[in-house]
């Protein structure tokens, strides 16, 4: 790796980075705010890490007294290479084709290869922070638990850094083959768009279904009654998996020192293959050529052309028409709404449906039982995660960039203009709602009557979710981008919605502990839904009676 | 007709962005609004659209205050932003009648009014394509065209004709004449001293903030007593001024 790529390197992470913070007037405190936010930060950093730590803490001890806690290095390993994998789909199409930055890259005397070389290097950079959080936590309460030794702990940072370059190279050459292919299609958006969408679905399948490989049932006793045989299922399901796991159990040093070496050669293996290839592909690629308009020359149809309809109409299409017709947004706020639901249940329940021959799990007649609360519970709960990835109000101000001062000189009061903006998140959840309750109907089989209370209960979330996420927007909006992916990535605003969601979690849990022992599950649903319908009331209100203030600060 | 009264504006507490102006655009003029870059021009439209709120001070247009009464105030001007970059995934269309459904334009209505503005601006052919790939001048055209759809009395422009090829730049003139021979109001910013001296019934020259000169041609070089051009009046007014 040369000087010119790493200072490359440097100037794209910088360059994406810096724009962070959102736009504020010069005269606010910034020393104090920057203060602020770190301290917020941290605060969040440190309750993923104890909610992390805690499961672990639980999994590995219940692991260790069956004699299976190397199974534990093996689901941790799989996560960080499924969540890597994943991550970098959409990370890699935008930071090697969607960024601005590639106007002012590609006219410098720069080899294709070391651009590629630094791009990728920022993606990785980019992982290895959720890395932390997914992989070093879990891994070192791993090792206090089971008393490793020094060699451990320096093995598992080896591992820690060396196994997820694969994961990422592969997602992202994936989009490299996909964009070499894009110039020779017509609309170059939209194959990109289902391309990708297409790659998501292949390989979030793939590192899930992999791990269930048919095992026969002598082989699982085998598994089960050895020490440490269960984790064997799991070897085969990534390739340098094993190389990893190894090198972190093993229990001759040699041993272990010549898994991490055939980790580390694999990786350096694939990495020049990965730049080979790359560098033939990218600049075939549409780099620099991605923000070209449609145009059609079809003649307009006249009858159609000139169609009153109602504002509302209007305006909410207007709004859907910029988040569909522009693949980041498209991509960030849209998609999550119907591929999360889909692919988490339907994945997470697959093994349960496989145990039960098919047949769904009959839950009518517990569902009047008091311990039944608690599917309420877990149904919202999910509802309420995958309502944190819709991000489509909590960045609705936002995504206007330098137009949002169009709504100030429209004649259309502002507060109808918000409700326009939240009603796409809307609708957006309310379909994320009844398609999560769909598959959880296909799988479990709930009462008709619990299926209309709870949907309602997930749709009046929904809206909740919408209106509290573009107070955030309204607060701090970041109208001076120049590129989309830093509107919906690099906003920290967004930080927000997981904050609410995770609070709305833990509030929805602490009711349901404290309800559990005199409210029925149908009375706890409705409970729910009153209380939100309440909170939707209140924090609409609050919009309102602020609104003028919040848009002092768009011009 | 738009009024401006005492108006002040700081973006930065202690520095005055605009200082005390006041300024009256009667029915049938064409005022245009000089200044150097950076004196206060798009602030003061800002102002007047309600893009921007005011410190102190108030505008009404047709007699409705911005303040108190937006909705009504918007409702009575066409307002062409300095940059043309908005919307840029919709379609032509689709941003001309996002508009008419705004204003309330029915469906024969703005048939007609689409079709002679664009047509006049010769972007027609191009309705029917994302604005994203329109060039700069056809930006301002179609976003020029937005603005005079409801056929508002008062025209409030920022620096329109950037951009603008010279017919399409005499054509916004010629439009501008007629809309103010019907006794309409016409109030644009502009760099162009020769497009001021020739098509304004009044200018007001701004610098830092102040109100340096209102009045006509005329009258300007009474005041300053000199028979020289408008570009040399203007260099030496906003100069004197420092
Ligand atoms: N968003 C802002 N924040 C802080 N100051 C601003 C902002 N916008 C404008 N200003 C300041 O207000 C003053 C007037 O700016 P304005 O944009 O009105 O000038 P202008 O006359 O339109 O100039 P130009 O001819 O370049 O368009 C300038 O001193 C400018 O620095
Ligand atoms: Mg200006």
């Amino acid at each position: 790796m040369n000087n010119k790529v790493i200072s490359l390197t440097r100037v794209i992470f910088k360059n994406s980075f810096q724009n962070m913070e959102t736009a504020k007037s010069k005269t606010e405190n910034k020393n104090k705010r920057k203060i602020g936010m770190i301290v917020l930060y941290s605060l969040i950093f440190i309750y993923l890490a104890v909610i992390i730590g805690v499961f672990s803490n639980g999994l590995i001890k219940e692991l260790i007294e069956i004699n299976q806690e190397q199974m534990f290095l093996g689901l941790i390993l799989i996560t960080i290479a499924g969540f890597v994998l994943i991550q970098s789909i959409f990370s890699a199409i935008n930071i090697l084709y969607y960024s601005k930055d590639n106007e002012y890259i590609l006219p410098l005397p720069i080899k294709p290869s070391e651009i590629v070389a630094a791009k990728t290097n920022v993606l990785l950079i980019t992982e290895y922070f959720i890395i932390t959080i997914i992989g070093l936590i879990p891994l070192a309460i791993y090792g206090i638990l089971t008393s490793a030794n020094i060699f451990y702990y320096i093995s598992m940072l080896i591992v820690l850094i060396v196994f997820p370059i694969i994961p990422v190279l592969l997602s992202s050459l994936l989009i490299l083959i996909i964009m070499s292919f894009a110039k020779f299609t017509k609309n170059r958006n939209r194959f990109q768009l289902i391309a990708t969408i297409l790659v998501f679905i292949v390989v979030f399948a793939l590192s899930f279904t992999t791990s269930n490989t048919k095992t026969t049932p002598e082989e699982l006793v085998k598994m089960v009654t050895e020490a440490n045989g269960l984790v064997e299922i799991l070897k085969g399901t990534f390739p340098t998996l094993g190389m990893a796991l190894n090198g972190l159990t093993n229990q001759s040093v040699i041993n272990q020192i010549l898994n991490l070496s055939l980790l580390v050669i694999t990786t350096l293996i694939v990495y020049v293959i990965y730049i080979v290839i790359g560098q033939k592909l990218y600049l075939k690629g549409a780099v620099g050529n991605l923000y070209s308009g449609k145009r059609t020359s079809k003649k307009i149809d006249e009858t159609k052309m000139y169609k009153k309809s109602s504002l509302s109409k209007t305006y909410i299409g207007k709004e859907f028409k910029t988040l569909l017709k522009n693949p980041i947004f498209f991509m960030q706020c849209v998609l999550p709404a119907i591929l999360f639901p889909i692919l988490i249940i339907g994945l997470a329940f697959a093994g349960i449906k496989g145990e039960q021959n098919g047949a769904p799990i009959d839950f009518a007649n517990m569902i009047t039982d008091k311990s039944s609360i608690y599917i309420g519970m877990g149904i919202l709960c999910a509802i309420q995660f995958f309502l944190m990835f819709i991000y489509i109000s909590a960045t609705a101000i936002s995504r206007d960039g330098q137009t949002a001062m169009f709504m100030k000189y429209i004649p259309v009061p502002l507060m109808k203009q918000i409700d326009y903006k939240v009603i796409p998140n809307i609708i957006m959840t309310t379909f994320m709602s009844i398609l999560t309750i769909i598959m959880v109907e296909y799988l479990l089989k709930l009462p008709i009557m619990y299926l209309v209370l709870i949907t309602i209960a997930g749709i009046i979330m929904g809206v909740f979710q919408s209106y509290i996420s573009i107070i955030v927007d309204l607060k701090r909006p970041k109208l001076e981008w120049n590129s989309e992916y830093a509107v919906v990535k690099q906003n920290m605003n967004l930080i927000w919605p997981v904050i609410l969601g995770i609070l709305n979690i833990t509030l929805i849990v602490i009711l349901t502990l404290v309800c559990r022992s005199f409210i029925n599950s149908y009375i706890f649903i409705m409970f729910i839904t009153v209380m939100y319908l309440l909170l939707i009331f209140i924090v609409r209100n609050y919009i309102k009676n602020n609104v003028n203030k919040f848009f002092e600060k768009i011009y | 007709m738009i009024k401006i009264e005492n108006v002040s504006k700081s973006y930065i507490k202690g520095k005055k962005s605009i200082d005390n102006l006041n300024l009256e655009i009667k029915d049938g003029e064409i005022f245009g609004f000089l200044g150097p870059n950076g004196a206060g021009k798009t602030t003061t439209i800002k102002m007047i659209t309600g893009i921007l709120n005011t410190d102190e001070g108030d505008i009404f247009i047709d007699g409705k205050s911005i303040i108190k009464q937006p909705l009504e105030a918007k409702r009575e001007f066409g307002f062409v932003p300095d940059s043309p970059d908005m919307f840029l995934k919709l379609k032509g269309i689709e941003y001309l009648n996002f508009l008419a459904d705004i204003y309330e334009i029915s469906n024969e209505k703005r048939k007609e009014r689409i079709e002679s503005l664009t047509k006049k601006f010769e972007i027609y052919d191009n309705l029917n394509n994302e604005m994203q790939s329109y060039s700069h001048g056809m930006r301002q055209k179609i976003i020029i065209c937005g603005a005079l759809l409801n056929n508002p009395r008062n025209w409030i422009l920022d620096e329109p004709m950037t951009g603008l090829d010279p017919k399409s730049s005499h054509d916004l003139k010629e439009m501008m004449k007629e809309h103010s021979r019907n006794g309409n109001t016409v109030f644009f910013s502009t760099h162009v001293l020769e497009v001021a001296e020739k098509l304004c019934d009044r200018v007001g020259i701004i610098n830092k903030g102040k109100l340096v000169f209102v009045g006509t041609y005329e009258e300007m070089k009474e005041k300053f007593k000199e028979n020289k051009s408008l570009e040399e009046l203007f260099l030496e007014i906003t100069e004197n001024e420092q």
